[in-house]
Parts: C-alpha cells; sequence; structure tokens
C-alpha cells in the first residue's frame, strides 16, 4: 500500500502542465475525424451507467439549472438539464466537425446565408419559405448591413419589411 | 417541445453524393439542425430503417462516413413500427420505406416533426392524423 507521500508523489509525477492529475486515452494524439468518430461512439452508448465528476462549474449557473428544473419544470433534475445541454452542444460540435471538413474537400457545396435560412423557414413551416425570393433579398441586405448575421436574423428581417413603414 | 426532422430516402441520396443535384438543398437544413442544436434546442435527426436499407445506407461501409457523422438517429423497425408500417403499407399502398416513414410520425411521442421528402403527397398519406411540416425537395 502507498503512504500518502508515496501518493502525492506519484500525482505530481503525473501532473500535466494544465493542472490535471491524471491521464487519458486521448492525451496520445488523436486527429479530428478519429476524435469525431470517438466521441460519436461515446454519445451513442449507454448513458445509464453514470459517474460522479470533479468537473467544476459556477455555483450560480447550478443553483440557476436547479431553480429552472424544480419551478419551470425545464427538466426533471438539474443533472438532466445539465446533461441535455451538454448533449445538445456535444452534438453539435461533431456535425460541425463532420459538415467543415465535407466543405473542405468540396467548398462548392457549402449553403449560403439564404440557402440556410430557406431550410430553417421550411423546417419550422414559416410561411416565408412559400416566397425563397424575399428570403434571399433578405440575406443579401442584412450581408450587406451586418457583419456576420444568423439565419434567423434573415427571417426577422424578411418579415419585417413585409410590414409598411 | 421536442423537434423531430425524418429523412426520405431522396433526402439521404441527396446528403450522401455531392454529386446529387439537391446535395447543398440539403446540407441546408443540416446546416439549421446544427445551429438549432448548438442553441440547445431539443430536436433530432431520424432515418427509419426501412429508409436505410432502401438508400443503402450501410453503417459498417466507409463511403456513408459523412452521413454517419451527422448524429442522424435511426428509428429501428420494432414490432409497433413494423405493425403500424404494413397496415400504412397496405391501405396507402405507398413503398415499404415510406411506410416506415410515416410509422414514425404516426409513433412519435409529443414532437414537432418534419420531413423531408420528395414526395410530399405520399408523406400527408402516411402521416395520418398527426400534423407534419412536410418539406419537400
Amino acid at each position: 500500500m502507498m503512504t500518502t507521500a508515496q501518493t502525492l508523489s506519484a500525482i505530481d509525477r503525473d501532473r500535466f502542465s494544465d493542472g490535471r492529475t491524471t491521464r487519458s486515452w486521448y492525451d496520445e494524439f488523436m486527429g479530428t475525424p478519429d476524435a469525431i468518430e470517438r466521441i460519436s461512439q461515446l454519445l451513442d452508448s449507454d448513458m445509464s451507467k453514470t459517474s460522479n465528476t470533479s468537473m467544476r462549474i459556477p455555483t450560480a449557473l447550478r443553483e440557476a439549472a436547479a431553480l429552472a428544473a424544480k419551478e419551470l419544470k425545464a427538466a426533471p433534475s438539474a443533472t438532466a438539464l445539465t446533461t441535455m445541454a451538454l448533449r445538445s452542444a456535444l452534438e453539435a460540435a461533431v456535425m460541425r466537425a463532420a459538415l467543415d471538413e465535407h466543405y473542405a474537400q468540396y467548398p462548392e457545396a457549402r449553403p449560403d446565408l439564404a440557402d440556410i435560412a430557406i431550410a430553417t423557414a421550411e423546417l419550422d413551416g414559416n410561411p416565408l419559405a412559400a416566397d425563397p425570393d424575399r428570403i434571399r433579398r433578405a440575406a443579401a441586405e442584412i450581408t450587406a448591413a451586418h457583419p456576420q448575421p444568423e439565419p434567423e436574423d434573415v427571417l426577422l428581417w424578411a418579415e419585417a419589411r413585409a410590414f409598411p413603414s | 417541445m421536442t423537434r423531430l426532422v425524418v429523412l426520405d430516402n431522396e433526402a439521404v441520396q441527396a446528403l450522401a453524393s455531392p454529386r446529387h443535384p439537391k446535395h447543398q438543398r440539403v446540407l441546408g437544413y443540416m446546416e439549421a439542425v446544427e445551429r438549432r442544436k448548438r442553441h440547445a434546442a431539443a430536436i433530432s435527426l431520424l432515418v427509419p430503417a426501412a429508409v436505410r436499407v432502401e438508400a443503402g445506407w450501410d453503417r459498417t461501409a466507409a463511403q456513408w462516413a459523412f452521413l454517419n457523422r451527422l448524429r442522424i438517429m435511426d428509428v429501428s423497425l420494432d414490432a409497433a413500427h413494423a405493425n403500424t408500417a404494413a397496415a400504412i403499407h397496405e391501405q396507402a399502398r405507398v413503398s415499404v420505406a415510406d411506410a416506415h416513414v410515416g410509422a414514425t410520425v404516426q409513433l412519435a411521442p409529443n414532437a414537432d416533426i418534419a420531413v423531408i421528402t420528395s414526395d410530399p403527397g405520399d408523406i400527408r398519406r402516411v402521416a395520418g392524423d398527426r400534423t407534419v411540416t412536410v418539406v419537400a425537395i
């Protein structure tokens, strides 16, 4: 059995420059495609197994999550709310990486802002979807006025333009 | 409420091939879903198993790697889906794949559902009483 001093010494030997004290399988070099693959596998694996984590989150955020779960019924529990948000963020990150990798190979396939705004309107059943030219005009106008507009900005602008001034 | 986006065979084919004339358009839907996920919206992409069969989408084959990475979940053809799909197939005279799309729509729990399809008429028929946003490609 190791003494406390030996344990601390072992931790010290394993301490990484960023302060972590444990090694992970991903400390070996892993490229983007492999990381996407592995994250996808992990997201698809059995989520009934849980583990306590030493992950530190801001106290205020934890309290806000607990309140949102209890009073706003945003999720069955603060843990469930955190898990849902984390899963969503990880899935978005995987999709983003996969799409960007695809566009690197096929740059002409990348949809532009207007394409994505039209797609968003169609998926939402937004009546604007019936007038894609209007959405394209709104996208052109908003791109000229704002540096990095989102598809939702385009749809909002397209709707706003329909009101008489 | 959870949002479900279901792909039919043509949507899968379009997404899989950069040479497909609707490739860029279907990528637009993927972009829209990715943005929603980034903003923590409850949204999922689904492919019914029978659609995957019709499209030839083998998740173990290298040529499908791109689609595998887009977080498109399988809807298995379990007993409940098979029963509902069989009834739809019989009544609506649609393909097995479209019947499974219909079963996916009809058996989905409380959710907003959109189906990306090249055959909006068939999808409206197989959706039964469920309200569904049909996105025609």
